[in-house]
């Protein structure tokens, strides 16, 4: 996981109009799979910094909960229904959100294609 | 000079008292066809239909656009008053532009709200039409969301409100149409999504009127997208068993805007919902 999300990161810094999209986003995620926590810190729509957890002194924003499959699934080039986004996971009870939800809301296609980015194909803007 | 076949023009119709400046596009001759889009978008969801030269050859669609959508204005005083669809409203405005076109018992062919609205039609109005397409459309969804996120003065609610529905849009959709059906909902203005999504998410009227749809009478179709996680296909096909002799089809390749986001997908499944529409109930 600490790859994919290095990847993500790589992929983030190199995609201008998410930068674009993320510039007012400075928050702190929590991103937990499989119970494994990744605290996720952004700063004007740059990653800063992936911790790993677990922690109970890092404030986080939002917190997206799944697990390994459901993610790699997600990742999937065309994933079956229910797992071709964030909240279809939650619809389908392989998704749980937590904490600010509106602060996620008001950074919605931002976090999405993010979230998109370790999709195994180059299509993360559409299946976001 | 490669204009598009559709014609637009305004309709001004009076709906509960009030004046209203309707945009209607049409195409086509034949049997009348009345399309109605979705919960904060408007007519361009509908212009594949409206633009196919073997659809058209039979059929005449007229799509227009919801009062404070697309390019129907508001209501004069729309300044101080909150916009919330309700079933009464809706209802109406579909019979008052159907009545000002002339038409004569059309097929009514909506969508998401649009697809609510036909089946309240049918249970209520029946008579008015020949044949109820519903597409993306079930008895009643609760909100799992705040409505109220997309009205507010910090967020733009189209930005927000087209990433929230991006959820419902099928990964086979092709990507510019993808986008083209998200732009509309960028487009909505300010409070529409969310005093369309009142209507849609909070009037659990149509549960208790299911069964006084009369499809011996107008025959009922149902479609649903495998990747509409707002009607999912278990909700679809729930509406279609409380409605005595109702059809339904599920559209494994396509989400909540079939007709916008994937064309080319949902065009058989509208063409056999169409042919559906000529067939004794009975048959």
């Amino acid at each position: 996981m600490r790859a994919t999300l290095a990847q993500m990161q790589y992929r983030l810094h190199n995609t201008p109009h998410l930068l674009r999209l993320g510039r007012l986003f400075s928050d702190t995620v929590l991103l937990e799979v499989d119970g494994a926590e990744f605290y996720l810190t952004f700063r004007d729509g740059w990653l800063e910094t992936i911790v790993e957890g677990p922690s109970r002194k890092t404030p986080w924003r939002f917190a997206f909960r799944t697990d390994a499959d459901a993610l790699a699934q997600f990742w999937q080039p065309i994933p079956k229904p229910g797992f071709h986004d964030i909240f279809g996971l939650v619809k389908i009870g392989r998704g749980r959100i937590d904490g600010d939800i509106l602060a996620l809301v008001k950074n919605l296609r931002f976090f999405k294609e993010f979230m998109g980015l370790a999709r195994a194909e180059a299509r993360t803007e559409e299946l976001a | 000079m490669s204009f598009e076949p559709i014609t637009g023009r305004y309709l001004n119709i009076t709906v509960q008292g009030r004046r209203q400046r309707i945009y209607v596009e049409t195409e086509g001759k034949g049997t009348p066809v009345l399309c109605l889009h979705t919960a904060g978008a408007d007519t361009r969801q509908w212009r594949h239909i409206l633009n196919d030269a073997d659809l058209t050859a039979a059929h005449q669609f007229f799509a227009f656009d919801m009062p404070w959508h697309g390019k129907s204005l508001p209501p004069e005083g729309f300044q101080t008053e909150e916009y919330l669809l309700t079933t009464e409203a809706y209802m109406e405005t579909v019979l008052a532009v159907s009545r000002a076109l002339g038409l004569d018992c059309p097929i009514l062919a909506g969508c998401s709200m649009g697809g609510r609205i036909a089946l309240q039609l049918a249970a209520l109005h029946g008579d008015a039409f020949s044949g109820f397409i519903a597409i993306e459309a079930s008895d009643f969804q609760p909100a799992w969301y705040d409505i109220d996120w997309f009205h507010r003065p910090d967020a733009h609610g189209g930005e927000m409100g087209a990433a929230l529905v991006s959820a419902n849009i099928s990964p086979f959709a092709p990507k510019a149409e993808r986008w083209n059906t998200l732009w509309m909902f960028m487009q909505s203005g300010p409070g529409v999504f969310r005093g369309d999504l009142s209507f849609y998410t909070r009037d659990d009227s149509l549960i208790g009127r299911l069964a006084q749809i009369d499809t011996a009478r107008t025959r009922v179709h149902l479609l649903v997208g495998a990747y509409d996680l707002t009607c999912t296909p278990e909700d679809a096909r729930r509406t279609a068993a409380a409605i005595p002799g109702a059809t339904c089809t599920v559209m494994e390749e396509l989400g909540h805007f079939p007709m916008s986001e994937h064309p080319a997908g949902f065009r058989p499944f509208f063409l056999d919902a169409l042919t559906r529409m000529k067939v004794p109930a009975d048959v």
